[in-house]
């Protein structure tokens, strides 16, 4: 039996449109049309203790709606969940004791105190005793560095160290599953990496499960094996990564800034024909290839060697390129 | 025991909080106990003019308006997110954390923040009630003084309850309509005897929107008007199902929560 179970789970919402104006705030109050819209449409998965998923999607794609009745935050409007045997939405007091939750764009500390004693708050919420409580403490502060941060109140902090702190606290009732809602949002690369490594500790160590959505491809490569992606309600992937790159052309490409103005003639490099070539302007040109076919340190090193070059970027396939990668092939299978 | 240890906790942590601006709590003191000195004072001008209100003493009207103030200031206290809800916890989407927590949604809710300068009204409130008890020569019995704790919790409830069930509209329409502030000024027209009201003002005051279960009704024992007996015991009936109904209705609220997009 796996962790999570969810069964044909959907999620409609019923939204209305706004009319403006005065006039219109008061028909608003009496007349709605309202519309429905699939958040979430009938997706099936399961996960088994101890792995780490990432859950990838454009924006508006579903994930934050699925986190959300993972957690128990909203009622599916149809199919089923199970997740350690409980039942998120209506086992909530008892559920929300084995997870740990963290909202990359919100804080569930309280604001105006010092992070310890959001801590101290949490340990009493979660009746954690104060032998385990200074022993995590101290566990999750050899990664990240929480003890400078421990006497500012939360609203001081950087998003970086807020992050760092809402981590530990998401952790502090030692729960089996971690979930994380586009934890590296507006991260800096140092935070990132801090997050990352973190992260992985936590999976591998403490043996906790970890499920993340994000749409930062690094994030799932640097962390998880198997990777779900969501796509208008529907799941599109379900997964390992290495699987998904195998079976899609995925597409990087690569910029090069000239030194000075000139046209650049890509038949005297000598590529592979499978590289596409544009001139952008006369100081740009961009190549497009496929990583598995020429690998992308071999491109550069042609380009940089055989050109007057200022600048080079090289630009991976984002989560929109895949999805629509996806589409344009009429589905992976 | 776990649940009123955290409530204590939450408590210090607020009280902590609002301790750092010293000045600003002492202004919310300050205005807060003008504003009920006032509200005394209309009554002091009223009975300048009149000696009796329908056959009701000076001192008497105090009694009541002592114990619907010992039961706001509690009320008071406890409502301030109930006010903010909509905007702080609905449209932020600040709820989710909310849910997030193994206690009840409504206990976090009640007791994160609280409107301390409000306690100055649960004591002015025992100060007027012990003054017109004094004047007015009452010689509670034991079970009065037993009664008397219970009766104030029922008010409180009775008050929190109201609020919680408009509160709660929050969770259908995001819309502000405004629906709390009238209904909230209307709560000084239960610390008057409803025989002063005509019949429509009674009803809606006793059966409708129960403010008169939570101030008026209650004191009648302590006062030895037996006429209003049977309302006397319906007190705790009516907190205990004003009660339930908040907790359905919001629990059912909960339900619908949409939360925010991301």
């Amino acid at each position: 039996m796996s962790l999570i179970e969810v069964r044909n789970l959907s999620k409609i919402f019923k939204t209305f449109d706004r009319k403006e104006g005065v006039w219109g705030g008061i028909q608003n109050l009496f007349v709605r049309q309202y519309r429905d819209l699939k958040a979430v449409d009938a997706i099936s998965f399961s996960i088994d203790q101890g792995e780490m998923v990432g859950y990838i999607g454009a924006n508006g794609a579903g994930k934050s709606t699925t986190i959300k009745m993972l957690t128990g935050i909203l009622v599916p409007t149809s199919g089923a969940i199970k997740v350690g045997g409980y039942i998120p939405f209506r086992d909530r007091n008892s559920y929300t004791r084995t997870i740990g939750v963290v909202f990359g764009q919100r804080t569930q500390l309280w604001w105006d105190i010092a992070v310890v004693e959001s801590f101290q708050l949490l340990k009493k919420i979660y009746n954690v005793s104060d032998k385990d409580y200074q022993e995590r403490l101290e566990t999750f502060d050899q990664v990240l560095n929480l003890k400078r941060l421990l006497h500012t109140p939360v609203r001081k902090l950087s998003l970086g160290q807020r992050m760092r702190c809402d981590l530990a606290a998401s952790l502090l009732h030692n729960p089996m599953i971690l979930f994380l809602d586009e934890p590296t949002i507006g991260l800096d690369v140092v935070a990132k990496e801090n997050v990352r490594q973190f992260l992985r500790r936590v999976n591998q160590e403490l043996k906790v499960t970890v499920l993340l959505t994000t749409h930062d491809l690094s994030d799932i490569e640097e962390l998880c094996r198997r990777i779900m992606i969501i796509d208008k309600g529907r799941l599109l992937f379900d997964g390992a990564l290495a699987e998904l790159r195998e079976r899609l052309a995925c597409k990087s490409q690569v910029l090069l800034e000239l030194k000075e103005p000139g046209k650049v003639n890509p038949a005297a490099l000598g590529l592979n024909s499978d590289i596409e070539f544009k001139q952008l302007d006369e100081m740009r040109c961009q190549f497009i290839f496929d990583k598995r076919i020429v690998p992308s340190a071999e491109l550069i090193k042609i380009v940089v060697n055989s050109l007057p070059v200022r600048d080079v970027v090289l630009e991976d396939t984002t989560i929109e390129e895949i999805v629509r990668e996806i589409y344009s092939r009429g589905g992976i299978e | 025991m776990r649940h009123l240890s955290i409530l204590i906790h939450y408590f210090s942590q607020y009280l902590k909080a609002r301790l750092e601006y010293k000045g600003d709590l002492l202004i919310a003191v300050f205005t807060s106990f003008s504003a009920t000195v006032a509200s005394f004072g209309f009554l002091y001008i009223l009975f300048h003019r009149v000696s009796s209100l329908q056959g009701w003493k000076f001192e008497e009207l105090i009694f009541i308006y002592g114990f619907s103030l010992t039961c706001l200031g509690f009320f008071n206290v406890l409502s301030l997110n109930l006010y903010e809800f909509g905007e702080r916890y609905i449209m932020e989407g600040r709820f989710d954390q909310v849910l997030l927590r193994p206690l009840h949604s409504l206990f976090q809710i009640l007791f994160e923040a609280f409107r301390i300068e409000s306690l100055q009204e649960v004591l002015t409130g025992l100060v007027a009630l012990g003054y017109a008890g004094w004047k007015l020569r009452l010689q509670p019995t034991v079970i009065e003084v037993f009664l008397f704790p219970l009766m104030v919790v029922c008010g409180v409830v009775i008050y929190l309850s109201i609020f919680i069930i408009l509160t709660s509209v929050s969770f259908w329409f995001e819309d502000r309509i405004g629906i709390i502030p009238p209904v909230y000024n209307m709560i000084p027209f239960g610390r008057y005897p409803t025989t002063i009201y005509n019949v429509f003002l009674q009803f809606l005051l006793s059966w409708i929107i129960p403010f008169a279960f939570a101030s008026f009704y209650p004191t009648t024992l302590f006062l030895d008007r037996r006429e209003f007996q049977p309302y006397f015991y319906l007190v705790p009936l009516v907190a205990a199902v004003s009660g339930t109904m908040a907790l359905l209705v919001w629990n059912r609220g909960v339900k619908s929560y949409q939360s925010t997009g991301n």
